[in-house]
């Protein structure tokens, strides 16, 4: 029997759930933004905006010029995960095989439940109903219903909004024929391209070329992309509950205009290594290998490396002294930076290492755990660095993430 | 367009075993009192340990954002916009 997987994307969300909290946006043209400020770029659009061709990315200035009636609303990150978290309450009464792929997106393996649930497409059409009466009217989700996660994922786009699709085995080698390679996801740009340059253009020719060609071409990922072609996707569902511990902690930033000349991206720096290290305590990791890069310009080239630490660390200080190490190994360093970014990997479960061996850095340890119940108690600003009250509070982040302490 | 506010507010409340929320029917201030028609949103955020409630609800074509402190148990109206 082969595998019944359903995934689900909800419709333009964050512009959405805005429009839920705030009835007058509603069927008008919205873009979900952090600053509402010409440099900025639009996180979602509502259904009426995305009829002018938007999509996520598209800067403030190009999206005002194309839609002059165009409005601009602030993300509220915590509308939009409050709202995934009642949503993925009501999936789990479906399955416990659920895996939440991101912020709006969710996929369930239903194989054993469908049938006691009247079906794939009965049980979709119950899931949009409930979702209908929970979350409100403007808050939907488009479900596609298949063998496999990437052809799920595909057949359910081409139902967006409220939709739900269905790839029955008869429609398989149609659709196979006719869908381009890069509207599968996982194949990007360059891998389209490079399959271009292979003359493989769609699914089918993907699954017709040879597998010693595609193994040479791209190693094991070849692999996938064959069977891909060929209608089958071996991919795993990985359940909620079986979220592999994070290999790295991270945090970027991209500095508005103002914030630009090094000393200030450094303040903006040394404050997201104080997040990064808060995080990792949070999560009980400490960390041996820091990564730090930034982007010298607004359009210029990435520039990033890496240091092993002598004793893995989650002090912040430590995590910045490390960065100022990469800083000064990188050979020029441009005036204005637009972007900063810092991660720390080799994470190692603080636990499992032995006791600090040294008063000073028991001394900073028992700084670093006031510092963290204060703001546990008081909140994230409640107490901060001296040197970040210089910078002014940076636009909140409205990406599409969860916060990894995830509880459900 | 909408109007901020910070006015502190009466609420008559229901709580209901199987919501993970109380369910806003009226609040009041010493100038006006609204029924609410309709919940539209309802979100929590966290400042430290309190947890706020926020609620985006209407009364009929205006709608309201108020706020409950989950640890004082007080009400503040924070946002008004009066439909036409």
């Amino acid at each position: 029997m082969s595998r019944l997987i359903v995934h689900l994307d909800m419709d333009s969300y964050f512009a959405s759930v805005e429009q839920q909290a705030q009835p007058s946006l509603r069927g008008r043209p919205i873009g979900v933004t952090g600053r509402p400020t010409e440099r900025s770029i639009i996180t979602a659009f509502s259904r009426e905006a995305k009829r002018y061709g938007f999509h996520a990315g598209t800067p403030v200035w190009e999206a005002q010029k194309r839609c002059p009636n165009l409005v601009l609303v602030p993300g509220h990150p915590e509308r939009y995960i409050d709202t995934t978290k009642l949503f993925l309450e009501i999936l789990k009464e479906y399955t416990a095989q659920l895996e939440v792929y991101s912020i709006d997106e969710v996929f369930m393996d239903v194989t054993q439940e469908a049938e006691r649930r009247g079906g794939a497409v009965a049980m979709a059409r119950e899931i949009q109903r409930r979702f209908g009466e929970a979350l409100g009217p403007c808050i939907t989700a488009t479900l596609g219903i298949a063998s496999g996660k990437v052809f799920a994922k595909l057949i359910g786009k081409r139902f967006k909004p409220n939709g739900v699709g269905v790839l029955r085995d008869e429609d398989l080698p149609e659709l196979l024929r006719r869908t381009p390679v890069g509207d599968i996801c996982g194949i990007g740009p360059r891998i389209e391209k490079r399959l271009g340059q292979l003359g493989i253009r769609t699914l089918r020719d993907l699954g017709e070329t040879p597998e010693l060609l595609l193994r040479r071409e791209f190693g094991v990922y070849g692999l996938f992309l064959r069977s891909v072609g060929q209608g089958y996707d071996p991919t795993p569902l990985v359940p909620y509950t079986d979220v592999p511990p994070p290999k790295s902690v991270g945090h970027s930033k991209s500095l508005p205009p103002e914030l630009r000349d090094m000393p200030v991206a450094l303040l903006v720096l040394h404050d997201l290594c104080e997040q990064v290290a808060g995080r990792m305590r949070k999560l009980g990791y400490v960390g041996r290998t820091v990564h730090c890069g930034f982007r010298a310009g607004s359009i210029g080239p990435h520039a990033a490396k890496q240091i092993t630490l002598a004793v893995p660390s989650d002090d912040g200080d430590v995590i910045y002294e490390a960065c100022q190490a990469i800083l000064a190994a990188i050979p020029s360093h441009p005036s204005e930076v637009s972007n900063v970014a810092v991660s720390v990997g080799n994470l190692v479960e603080r636990d499992r290492l032995p006791d600090l061996l040294f008063e000073e850095d028991r001394r900073r340890d028992r700084l670093n755990g006031a510092v963290d119940r204060i703001r546990t108690r008081y909140g994230s600003q409640a107490i901060r660095r001296g040197s970040s009250l210089l910078v002014k509070p940076l636009a909140p982040h409205v990406g599409g993430f969860l916060p990894e302490t995830w509880e459900f | 367009m909408p109007e901020k506010t910070d006015i502190p507010i009466d609420a008559l409340v229901v709580y209901r075993r199987t919501q993970a929320h109380p369910d806003l029917r009226s609040f009041s201030w010493p100038t006006r009192r609204v029924d609410v028609s309709r919940t539209n949103l309802v979100h929590a955020e966290r400042e430290g340990d309190t947890l706020y409630l926020v609620y985006s609800v209407s009364a009929g074509k205006d709608h309201f954002h108020l706020r409950l402190d989950t640890r004082l148990g007080r009400w503040t109206l924070e946002e008004i916009e009066i439909g036409n």
